[in-house]
């Protein structure tokens, strides 16, 4: 899974970091440090992220399964 | 005259008789997107419209009457006493009623309570909370989701984080709502409700005081605690009118926002049901079900302003002093911004809604929120056996800011 904040959108709402705290903080209350590559098991928190942005900046690629074309 | 040119639209909005479906006045308020009223209000619904004046620094949260000192000549009174006066008046009105740089340093301090660790620790609590209104309700064949479920909830998670008791719940539900009122337009102008809002506000506020003298000598792992103790490096300590303030405004609106996210959220999920078993077979739809809900029937469906100058927007002039309306739920149904608006439809990309408002002001509890709404929806969406509605409109309470069902009467085979 990949993951993709479009940092000229954001503008430090924070509600990523409420939805998933490990993958998402802010740093002095405006700048967003996050994991560009987490863990499959956090799928449904990134999700969560994803969908409470209310400027809608992040974006997720999932892998294809292993052995899809 | 044309449709638009009607300037009784949002006096129609307010009728309570239109509360169950305000939004095809709100399509038709949107044909002119910012239109001046009879009354001399200006109400924007069109949603590039309301995103704009959410971000205009001309825009002010600082509602307070226009007319109440006007310009006398007399410099001193003008610019010194009348100024000071406002001031003074200002400590008792908390963040959501107040502008930069006020409003950010209240609110930073607010935040620095409201930290991810406790706004998550209540995410277990609520799941819990949830299980027990259920049970509650478990031998009934038929219950009301508002009483039972949608109003507990938010308030017991709400007095919890903010450590006030929940014991004493009877005494401030009262105030709580008679407050709520101070969002509607009608509180401006109506001398009476104003005068009773006052002195709701002080029975409240000795309330919150006492308990805040409590929270100093003997602090708690809760906000109060935290916002009666802590220092910001550039605030320093809240002063003890703005801290009451704050309480207040915290406690109520835990008390008037979520409930009606929930109990919309049920009402509109039984009236699509593919999309409540969607739901049941897939809990972790809920996150997407729950910001078009935010969008399709947003708890709060506006809030008002003040335009500290001329501004020139939408080929009109919101005249300096105009009082101002953002009608959040109507610019959340722009079908210039959302294709298909006025259908519920959670798998839609680029949600960008009104349902937290926006820019400095944006909801402050909208991780609370969205929690509650989840822990609550995809239980009811697992639980109940065949559950309809009993009533469909349900009663509405009577606020169409803050609006939502009265009661929301469910008839159900059982629940699991």
């Amino acid at each position: 899974m990949r993951v993709v904040v479009d940092l000229n959108r954001c503008q430090a709402y924070a509600q990523c970091c409420y939805a998933a705290p490990e993958r998402f903080v802010l740093r002095g209350n405006e700048i967003l440090v996050y994991d560009p590559a987490p863990p499959a098991a956090d799928r449904a928190a990134i999700e969560r992220a994803v969908q409470a942005c209310p400027v809608r900046a992040i974006r997720v690629e999932h892998d294809a399964p292993a052995g899809a074309a | 005259m044309t449709d638009a040119s009607d300037g009784t639209l949002f006096a129609q909005v307010r009728d309570p008789r239109n509360r169950a479906d305000p939004y095809p006045l709100y399509a038709r308020l949107r044909a002119r997107p910012v239109a001046r009223q009879d009354d001399g209000t200006v109400v924007a619904s069109g949603h590039a419209e309301i995103r704009a004046l959410l971000h205009d620094p001309r825009v002010s949260s600082e509602d307070l009457p226009p007319a109440e000192h006007p310009r006398t000549g007399n410099p001193v009174k003008d610019w010194i006493v009348n100024p000071l006066k406002d001031r003074i008046a200002d400590r008792h009105r908390p963040f959501i009623f107040r502008d930069p740089p006020d409003h950010g340093l209240l609110r930073r301090q607010v935040m620095a309570q409201f930290t991810v660790a406790r706004v998550r620790g209540m995410k277990r609590r609520t799941d819990a909370l949830v299980a027990e209104c259920l049970e509650r309700c478990a031998e009934a064949a038929s219950f009301d989701l508002v009483d039972d479920l949608a109003y507990p909830l938010p308030v017991t998670v709400i007095c919890e984080l903010l450590g006030v008791p929940r014991e004493d719940e009877p005494r401030f539900h009262a105030w709580a709502t008679q407050l709520a009122t101070a969002l509607e337009p009608e509180s401006r102008k109506d001398e009476a409700l104003r005068a009773r809002n006052t002195e709701t506000f002080d029975a409240i506020a000795g309330y919150m005081r006492d308990l805040i003298r409590e929270k100093r000598k003997a602090p708690a792992d809760d906000m109060l605690s935290g916002l009666a103790t802590a220092r910001d490096p550039e605030a320093g300590r809240m002063s003890d009118p703005d801290l009451i303030a704050t309480a207040i405004l915290l406690l109520i609106a835990g008390h008037e926002t979520t409930v009606n996210l929930i109990a919309n959220g049920m009402l509109t999920l039984l009236r699509h049901p593919d999309e409540l078993a969607r739901l049941r077979a897939d809990p972790e739809r809920a996150p997407r079900v729950i910001e078009e809900l935010l969008r399709y029937e947003p708890p709060v469906h506006y809030r008002t302003r003040v335009a500290r100058a001329p501004i020139p927007i939408a080929g009109t002039v919101i005249p300096e002093g105009a009082p101002l309306v953002l009608l959040f739920a109507a610019g959340n149904r722009d079908p210039a911004r959302f294709p298909d608006p006025d259908r519920f439809d959670p798998d839609r990309a680029d949600n960008q809604h009104f349902g937290f408002g926006g820019a400095l002001h944006y909801c402050v509890g909208a991780p609370l929120a969205r929690i509650e709404a989840e822990a609550a929806l995809t239980a009811l969406a697992a639980r109940l056996r065949a559950p309809r509605l009993a009533e469909d409109p349900p009663p509405y309470r009577d606020g169409s800011s803050l609006r939502g069902p009265k009661r929301l009467r469910l008839v159900v085979d059982g629940i699991a």
